[in-house]
């Protein structure tokens, strides 16, 4: 999507403010910088960037915090290494824990830090703090990561809303995400694998009279439009056109391939990975596939040893699929948790939370396959590589959506707001 | 608090911040300026005052309006889109097909002003305006019956909008009609989600409501880009509300306040040094904080049998009832009128509402002054303001373009600015265009004559669950000003698949479909009156007429008809 000057004599300049306090999960801003169609979404000082790169982005959110002493960075046979093995993977000297055959077999499409040290170890503080890459606190509610991709890279040409979460629990418009961006920059979450309210066109209606009515309807709002300002038009337009688009693709709430379903896993994660490789195909910018159930004080080995098996196939499945449709060359894959789990093993058989020393992999648009960077000691305590806190990711991930995270900003209310934290920088290595 | 030298430390290094900062080396030099501005407007408006003794207001507002620009006014608005609008503004709906055929057939020439006065003596005037502060006061934070309560007998007796704010900064626990007023301030100290209980949000809040000033930027240090706003204005705000909590004795929401023993202590990021207030208004003395003796703080003890809390001699709150609706509080007065000129031009003279300051003023000064004054002066007459401005030419000019006013700017007010509508308008709305709200009253009815109360109070069947549904669609998240036009994907979804619409357009006795069906010809008009509140142009009547004559199935068109009109953007929108 393109910015352009709106062309119209209704609209000047100075009434195009967007304000910040625009309603609602996807919601169009009226007289949102005076386009039609999607334009109104999109920041206007990276637009011109943004022609013709349809990247999107793949987001596996693991929320409670992922062991990485049963997963990415296993220490077997050390003091808090718990009792399961490592394997070799396709890359040689590269080991993996045991609970993730699938993955380690494709460990040269990914690249992985293990050198990840962040600071906040409540739930509370940690997911927001690391969903908005912890920027400094310019006494504003700053985005979480897919409203800010949203925001700076509009919703592309798929007529779909930029930013779909795929989750447990309940959906709807989830507005929270967005902090100062504003409502409309939410997401549209998909709960238990069902459509959103109201996406399904009513049993008396079929495609002829859908078409029918609509046909009515827009007949009507052309004569209103015709002697009118068309910015509160082109809003409602907006709507309706966004609102049809998804009814449009309703086949993407349909029953799964049962194949597909096979190679998911028949789990929630699994379930949810499957729509949300489906929205990606759709055209969706961001993606949020949600993992709960991960804060494993209590009984961390059992809880991972059933756990682990359903990411590790998921996972696996959605990046070979993503990687044999060509489609690695335009999506980034991120897979994270809010911290690690603690070294030590608490009178529970559980680990605590540990954002001292943990792991994040990553794959697709932009990332060097096959890099393996950071480290641990030999107990797997703390970082013994130059440690990397979340604002170096949301810089490095910037970057390989082709977003110069060191000289873009957000206005807001006049104020201008980095994008990234600006202590932090890219991690090169990470970097095709 | 290093993060806001932080912030400091990085606009500094940044040249071309310089120009957006005021930092506390300049505020001699731009108090001066304030205070030079203030004596100018003081001077400006003591002329027109004067004039306004002969001139009605609604007189002044078209005067000033017009003198503000050299460009073309718009027309005066259609018999049609007068009716729609006013009845949208004062009875929160869209008049019945008959209603806007005799309105629009009515050749005497009186016939708005007089509509005007019947519709501020509807009941549903009452609902309107309970629905309309409603959202403008919580911000769909949620409902309480008893806050509710409130706002009904208020408007239902046109209580003053000074007594309404007394009300509500200082709750009369003893008057069951007006206490529920303490939610606006309880629910803003719930704690929700993990955030601890947000005391500057209610200050900022009092001050956003009753002053227009949005004072949550100038908590940590006078504000960055806002001359006018200090550190002080807000630290004297929220020494009024800081010692006070939900008390947990009452079945209706109610406030309490601990003994304020001493001034309100706060740092500034940026200036060295400790400060301290006592309750303060901004432009206003500090209120000072009485000494007790320990142990002699309360004028009543706490009750530790009925965990009555204590009321102790010295309450802020008191002294906020008295100096924030006062006649003399001219920020007061300028906010109080500014909200009502939304209410019914869909935007404030100062825009947004809640940023009135030096360097965002009225788009017409003199006008907001003198509206602000009169309103005063007129003891605070809701009822009375609001007729003014509907009485006005401005008010009542068309939404439509023509030529010369393809320019028109909202802040210019020379054209009728389509404005959106809340979600309780589409509701009732909706309900009044398909003819389902005389279905809900008429269940209504037959069980009205057992229950002698509901009279008095019509309860429509169902109509919470609709609510539900419509707010669902519809509303703002909570703590979202309503005041700019946002339509969403989910109220189109609704709209075109929900089976709560779609539900009320067959026929059923009496409704919108039903007619129709018994029609043999001109469906449009019919149709148009119904759901658009007009007669349908030539074009329209064409076009309708013969999808309805011409579809093989009548039924099946109708509905077809009566949705399309639903969910145009006309009928979306208050223009």
């Amino acid at each position: 999507m393109t910015m352009k000057p709106s062309t119209n004599s209704l609209c000047t300049p100075d009434e195009h403010q967007v304000s910040r306090r625009q309603l609602l999960g996807m919601t169009a801003a009226a007289g949102a910088l005076g386009l039609g169609g999607l334009g109104g979404l999109v920041n206007p000082l990276i637009a011109d960037d943004m022609k013709s790169k349809e990247k999107q982005v793949l987001f596996i959110w693991i929320d409670g915090g992922m062991s990485q002493l049963e997963s990415w960075d296993p220490k077997p046979n050390t003091q808090f290494g718990g009792p399961f093995r490592s394997i070799p993977t396709s890359i040689p000297g590269i080991h993996l824990s045991e609970l993730m055959p699938r993955t380690a077999s494709i460990m040269h499409k990914l690249a992985l830090d293990r050198g990840v040290s962040t600071f906040d170890n409540s739930h509370s503080a940690g997911v927001p703090r690391i969903n908005r890459g912890d920027p400094k606190d310019r006494g504003v509610v700053y985005p979480y990561f897919g409203s800010a991709v949203a925001n700076l890279m509009g919703p592309g040409d798929s007529g779909l809303p930029p930013y779909v979460w795929v989750k447990p629990g309940s959906g709807g418009f989830k507005y929270q995400d967005a902090g100062f961006l504003g409502p409309k920059y939410g997401a549209l979450a998909i709960g238990e694998g069902e459509a959103p309210p109201n996406i399904l066109l009513p049993g008396q209606f079929d495609d002829d009279s859908n078409n029918e009515r609509n046909a009515l309807r827009k007949f009507a709002n052309k004569q209103y439009k015709s002697q009118r300002p068309p910015t509160f038009s082109e809003a409602q337009d907006f709507v309706y056109d966004t609102a049809q688009a998804l009814m449009q693709r309703r086949s993407l709430f349909d029953d799964p391939d049962p194949a597909d379903v096979e190679r998911y896993g028949d789990t929630p994660l699994g379930r949810d990975m499957l729509i949300g490789r489906k929205m990606i195909e759709a055209g969706v910018r961001f993606v949020k596939v949600n993992s709960y159930g991960w804060d494993t004080h209590g009984d961390n080995f059992n809880g991972h040893a059933s756990l682990m098996p359903r990411f590790d196939q998921a996972f696996t499945a959605v990046v070979e699929d993503l990687d044999q449709r060509g489609m690695l060359d335009h999506v980034l894959v991120i897979a994270m948790s809010e911290f690690g789990r603690t070294p030590r093993i608490n009178g529970h058989i559980g680990r605590d939370h540990w954002p001292e020393a943990w792991s994040i992999a990553m794959t697709g648009t932009g990332i060097k396959q096959g890099a393996m960077i950071g480290e641990t000691n030999e107990q797997g305590t703390w970082v013994t590589s130059e440690p990397h806190d979340i604002g170096h990711f949301f810089h490095t991930w910037f970057n390989a959506l082709g977003i110069d995270s060191e000289h873009t900003e957000y206005i807001n209310d006049g104020q201008p707001l980095p994008i990234a934290n600006d202590d932090c920088t890219p991690i090169r290595e990470l970097l095709a | 608090m290093f993060y806001c030298v932080n912030l400091l430390s990085w606009l500094l290094s940044e040249p071309h911040y310089y120009t957006r900062m005021h930092l506390c080396t300049s505020c001699k030099l731009n108090v001066m300026k304030s205070f030079i501005t203030y004596i100018l407007a003081l001077t400006l408006c003591l002329p027109s005052f004067a004039y306004g003794q002969e001139q009605q207001l609604h007189q002044f507002i078209d005067q000033q309006i017009a003198d503000a620009t050299s460009r073309p006014l718009a027309q005066p608005s259609t018999d049609a889109e007068f009716l729609r609008r006013i009845y949208l503004d004062l009875v929160g709906q869209i008049p019945t097909a008959l209603e806007a055929e005799q309105f629009i057939g009515d050749s005497s020439r009186a016939k708005r002003a007089k509509l005007i006065d019947t519709l501020l003596a509807d009941p549903r005037y009452t609902r309107r305006m309970t629905e309309f502060f409603n959202v403008m006061l919580m911000e769909r934070r949620g409902a309480d019956d008893n806050w509710e309560r409130f706002l009904r007998t208020s408007f239902e007796n046109n209580t003053s909008w000074d007594q309404l704010v007394r009300d509500i900064v200082s709750p009369d626990t003893s008057n069951e009609d007006s206490r529920g007023s303490a939610y606006f301030l309880t629910k803003r100290l719930e704690k929700y989600g993990q955030n601890p209980t947000d005391f500057p949000g209610l200050a900022r809040d009092i001050g956003r409501m009753f002053l227009g000033m949005d004072l949550a930027c100038a908590q940590c240090h006078d504000h960055l880009f806002i001359d006018d706003y200090k550190q002080a204005d807000f630290q004297g705000l929220f020494a009024f509300i800081n010692n006070s909590f939900i008390r947990r004795d009452t079945d209706f929401p109610a406030i309490g306040m601990q003994p304020v023993k001493a001034k309100l202590e706060f740092n500034s990021v940026f200036e060295e040094g400790a400060f301290s207030t006592g309750p303060k208004l901004p432009g206003l003395t500090e209120i000072p904080i009485p000494e007790f003796v320990a142990g002699e703080e309360f004028a009543i003890e706490p009750n530790k049998e009925t965990k009555a809390p204590g009321v102790p001699k010295f309450n802020p709150l008191d002294y906020l009832a008295k100096q924030l609706p006062a006649t003399t509080n001219e920020s007061f007065n300028l906010n109080a009128a500014n909200r009502i000129w939304f209410l019914m031009m869909g935007r404030g003279l100062v825009h947004p509402l809640d940023l009135h300051h030096s360097d965002n003023p009225a788009s017409h000064p003199d006008l907001l002054t003198h509206m602000a004054n009169e309103f005063a002066a007129h003891n605070y007459n809701i009822k009375w303001l609001i007729r003014e401005i509907a009485l006005s030419d401005t008010y009542q000019r068309t939404s439509v373009v023509s030529d010369g006013l393809a320019d028109a700017k909202p802040k210019e007010f020379r054209i009728f600015h389509e404005k959106p509508m809340s979600a309780e308008q589409l509701m009732w709305s909706m309900l009044a265009a398909t003819g389902q709200l005389n279905l809900l009253s008429a269940d209504d009815n037959s069980s009205a004559t057992a229950d002698p109360e509901a009279e008095e109070e019509p309860l429509l069947l169902g109509l919470d669950d609709i609510r539900t549904d419509f707010l669902a669609a519809f509303a703002n998240p909570p703590r979202e000003p309503e005041t700019d036009f946002a339509p969403s994907v989910r109220g189109a979804l609704f709209v075109l698949n929900g089976p709560r619409v779609l539900s009320w357009i067959p026929a059923q006795p009496g409704n919108l479909a039903e007619r129709l069906n018994q029609q043999s010809a001109n469906y449009a008009n019919t149709l148009y009156l119904a759901v658009l509140s007009r007669h349908p142009t030539a074009v329209e009547q064409d076009h309708f007429d013969s999808f309805i004559s011409n579809h093989p199935d009548k039924t099946a068109a109708i509905e077809q008809a009566i949705w399309a009109l639903l969910a145009s953007n006309e009928f979306a929108i208050n223009h």
